[in-house]
């Protein structure tokens, strides 16, 4: 796994845990459908029409087949509401080493670290970087000063609305350090495809002398 | 339409047991009586249409209206009158104009439809 | 009866056998003022192709804008209207009432009657319609364009102060007028299939067309009334109302929309899958498998059309997620119904390939993948990183493209015929078949890759990203491919027209009412007496009576 202490949830591998899961029904369900389609079309399709089955219901086959439906839609929602309490549940629980208030606005994100008094823009304003030390707990507070935006980071597979007039909390973690992209996914008017950040995932020995500096410059 | 209401009470539940906030129960219940209520009055008031059987054969001739051109008018200028708001106010005052003019034209079809059919009947009558 | 008659009295005909007079109007007035089921199910159809052409042409242009990484060929501005009205026009002015001309046209006739119920109430709702579609597009010519809101326009992005200017009042009130058109349409095929229903006709004999009009019906009338709503609402706010404010506002809208939204989307897919399924089973001249099974479960997804709206709401934290998964997961037991029932009617069957029956097959196939990646966006972990994504852009167009339209030109091929008289050509209609299978999939399948690597929905530009470039260039492509299929199809049907090839009364050999009345059908649709009604494939009993007989008379002889 990704060496994080085992009460951190890794959005990243909730999401390709859950995916890995669904992945192998899917392609199941559907070669099985094309075989089964093609192969009626090979053998069906040079009967005389007079010699066409005349069958046409079996109710206790269908019955069958919605309880075998049945049970594969709870295997699905149990994997699903497992996965789902650890990255909005228990990942909310975790003591935050760093809270982040993220404000969106047409067309930028505001980072602002209130434990460090640093803020960091980026957007139609520039790129300055949402830095965030690797493998602990960040508290994002999303708040918007004007319409919806979506606060996404596609390598961490999570994204979050920020509405205007309410803040929203989030957990997340990064696994592993580099440097990720960032967008706003919710359309959010004339420039929504500039509104886009770096994420700079950092070991906290780098994040610590970051913020000692007072997020001027760089220490990685 | 009782199907229906049951469903959403099994819905209510689902709810009620995964959500903490939950739906007031007061409101899912009244909601679910109406939709009961609706269920079962259909079923008096409607069985005609509702009942599982083939409905039976009517010898009764209906009236089929051949064109209307009030119904267009009146799709018209219900179009001019929202549009109106958008645009200029004279369009709501127009399109209103026409809706009268056009529902007063429908009244005209709608006479005209019950003689004919009455007359249609009158041909059958001495017929049978 | 000497009295001299009134002008008025002659619009009207009467419905027995001896009192048919053609209509007074004639022309292009008269086809315009018809109440005719058939004729507005027509002129309904007609318009929509016609807002389907122009959406295809938003389509071209968004396509060319982002065959290439941070391409200028039109503005942002320009690009939000282009994708706003592209989704406006194919939702509210192509798929959903595309299946409604389809009910309109086709249920009175699988049903044994002789016209619609409330006809003047479904002309004027068609009117309504083509006011709202034309208010819509009027948009265009303001000094400052169209919508830009997007097909959903979510408040407060579409409040007066985030997207001020008159082409986004005409986008609201268009979307009124037609919503409100169509559901006055649907009601009057939902009262149809109540009262006018031919003697036999009871409910578990209806054709699957009938009742998968009938279930779109019934969730339009239970749902469209939320919309007009909240459109209405929407535009006092804009005119200075202060209705949607702060969170809970931004939450109700949202609320409300999906309401709408979701039950829509089956609107937008039942017909087309009612259509296939007609298709299927005359091809292979047997009838539709499971009936019964498929009736509950159209009305399983009717009724749960309703309760699962907020899985559009995954990420805004103001719904309970956990319901909504569970509702909308519970899905897949009806939509797995429908692929049994639609392999059990072809093991056993003699299947004949036409055109129609290869494009109901790829439509039940493609759609596949679309729902298939509808279970993935049902479980909000995924739905976390799909939201708002390409894999969703993706996910949807399978459904509503891949899908439903693959069922419409399913439907075309198999009941063009039966609208019209001529054949269309075969020949032609392969080739179309074979161009849309191949841009389709040209076109949405790499639209998965790049979403899940982090392409952002509704976006005028990308990044160079490894692969995106090459990605999209490939969609972009796929996207020329459809409008060469869609050529061929406006090819094919100028021709089948210009030089006609007579298709007779059933050339298909057809199960439902509609192939035993002449093509096109007379106004009052069946001059001959019906057949006896005794299931929902009345044409086969007969055809299947006729077989014993014969059968018995030569073991007999013999």
């Amino acid at each position: 796994m990704s060496g994080l202490a085992p009460a951190l949830v890794d959005t990243a591998h909730e999401y390709r845990h859950l995916f890995d899961m669904y992945v192998p029904i899917a392609v199941g369900v559907f070669a099985l459908i094309v075989v089964t389609v093609v192969a009626a079309v090979v053998v069906f399709g040079r009967r005389a029409p007079d010699r066409a089955a005349r069958w046409h219901e079996h109710n206790r086959l269908e019955g069958a087949y919605a309880v075998m439906l049945a049970l594969v839609v709870a295997l699905l929602l149990y994997l699903t509401f497992t996965a789902e309490h650890r990255v909005d549940t228990v990942a909310n629980r975790e003591r935050p080493a760093v809270v982040v208030d993220v404000t969106g606005s047409k067309w930028e994100w505001t980072f602002f670290y209130p434990a460090y008094e640093i803020t960091a823009r980026s957007g139609t304003v520039g790129r300055q970087p949402l830095v965030v030390p690797v493998g602990e707990a960040i508290r994002f507070k999303l708040r918007s000063l004007d319409v919806i935006h979506a606060f996404w980071i596609p390598a961490l597979f999570y994204k979050h609305d920020a509405i205007p007039g309410s803040t929203q909390v989030i957990t997340l973690t990064f696994s592993k350090p580099g440097l990720f992209p960032g967008a706003c996914a919710e359309f959010c008017g004339l420039r929504h495809s500039d509104m886009v950040f770096n994420a700079r995932a950092v070991t906290p020995a780098q994040f610590t002398a970051w913020t000692a500096a007072g997020g001027r410059t760089r220490t990685w | 339409m009782l199907a229906w209401a049951t469903l959403l009470l099994i819905l209510f539940a689902g709810n009620w047991i995964t959500d903490d906030r939950g739906v007031n129960p007061a409101v899912a219940g009244f909601a679910a009586l109406v939709i009961y209520a609706v269920g079962v009055a259909l079923i008096l008031a409607r069985r005609e249409a509702i009942r599982r059987g083939a409905p039976p054969s009517s010898g009764d001739p209906e009236a089929e209206p051949d064109a209307s051109v009030a119904a267009v008018i009146v799709g018209l200028s219900v179009g001019c009158i929202l549009f109106g708001l958008v645009w200029a106010r004279f369009l709501v005052y127009f399109g209103a104009a026409m809706l009268v003019l056009a529902l007063g034209r429908m009244a005209v079809e709608l006479r005209a439809e019950r003689r004919t059919l009455a007359r249609a009947k009158g041909i059958r009558e001495p017929s049978e | 009866m000497d009295r001299r008659r009134r002008p008025d009295e002659d619009l009207v005909s009467v419905a027995t056998t001896t009192a048919v007079r053609p209509a007074r109007i004639s022309g292009w007035l008269g086809a315009a003022t018809s109440t005719d089921h058939k004729r507005i199910g027509l002129n309904l159809g007609v318009c929509s192709l016609v807002f389907f052409l122009t959406a295809g042409v938003f389509a071209l242009l968004m396509r060319t804008q982002l065959a290439q990484p941070d391409m200028h060929f039109v503005s942002d501005d320009t690009y939000n209207q282009l994708f706003t009205m592209h989704g406006s026009t194919m939702i509210y002015l192509f798929v959903t009432p595309m299946a409604i001309a389809m009910a309109l046209y086709l249920v009175p006739l699988q049903i044994g009657a002789a016209g619609i119920s409330g006809p003047r109430w479904a002309l004027a709702g068609f009117w309504t319609w083509l006011s709202g579609g034309l208010v819509m597009q009027s948009g265009w010519f303001t000094a400052d364009g169209a919508g830009r809101a997007g097909w959903f326009s979510y408040v407060p992005l579409s409040n007066a102060t985030n997207t001020p200017g008159v082409g986004q009042d005409l986008w609201t009130m268009g979307v009124i007028l037609a919503v409100a058109g169509m559901m006055v349409m649907a009601a009057c095929v939902l009262v149809t299939i109540a009262r006018r229903r031919a003697p036999g006709m009871s409910l578990l004999r209806m054709p699957v067309l009938t009742w998968t009009g009938l279930a779109s019906v019934l969730m339009v009338v239970g749902s469209f009334p939320v919309l007009i709503l909240a459109m209405m609402l929407l535009f006092i706010d804009r005119q200075g109302g202060h209705i949607y404010t702060g969170y809970t506002g931004a939450i109700d809208y949202q609320d409300m929309f999906w309401f709408f939204g979701h039950p829509v989307v089956y609107v937008m897919f039942f017909p087309f899958l009612g259509a296939a399924a007609e298709v299927i089973a005359a091809c292979s001249h047997k009838r539709w498998f499971g009936y019964t099974a498929f009736v509950a479960s159209l009305m399983a997804f009717a009724a749960l059309s309703m309760a699962v709206w907020s899985h559009h709401m995954f990420t805004t934290g103001g719904v309970t997620n956990q319901y909504f998964a569970f509702t909308s997961t519970l899905l897949v037991i009806p939509a797995g119904i429908e692929y049994f029932d639609m392999v059990g009617t072809l093991i056993g069957g003699s299947l004949v390939l036409r055109t129609s029956m290869l494009f109901a097959l790829a439509f039940f196939l493609q759609f596949l993948i679309g729902g298939l990646s509808g279970i993935f966006v049902a479980s909000p972990v995924l739905d976390y990183h799909a939201n708002d994504s390409y894999m969703i852009v993706a996910h949807f167009h399978y459904t509503l493209f891949a899908g439903s339209v693959f069922g419409f030109f399913a439907g075309v091929y198999h009941w063009f015929p039966k609208l019209t008289g001529a054949l269309l050509r075969e020949p032609l209609g392969k080739l179309q078949l074979a161009l849309m299978v191949i841009g389709t999939n040209m076109t949405f399948a790499p639209m998965f890759v790049v979403g899940q690597q982090g392409m952002a929905r509704r976006i005028s530009r990308y990044p160079t990203h490894p692969g995106w470039g090459t990605a999209n260039l490939i969609e972009t492509i796929g996207a020329g491919v459809i409008a060469l299929g869609v050529a061929v199809f406006l090819a094919n049907v100028l021709v089948s027209l210009r030089h006609r090839e007579p298709a007779g009364d059933d050339p298909w050999l057809g199960h439902t009412l509609e192939w035993a009345t002449s093509s096109p059908p007379p106004r009052l649709n069946f001059e001959r007496p019906l057949p006896p009604i005794r299931s929902y494939a009345p044409l086969l009993d007969l055809r299947h009576e006729a077989e014993d007989r014969a059968r018995a008379t030569h073991e007999s002889s013999s």
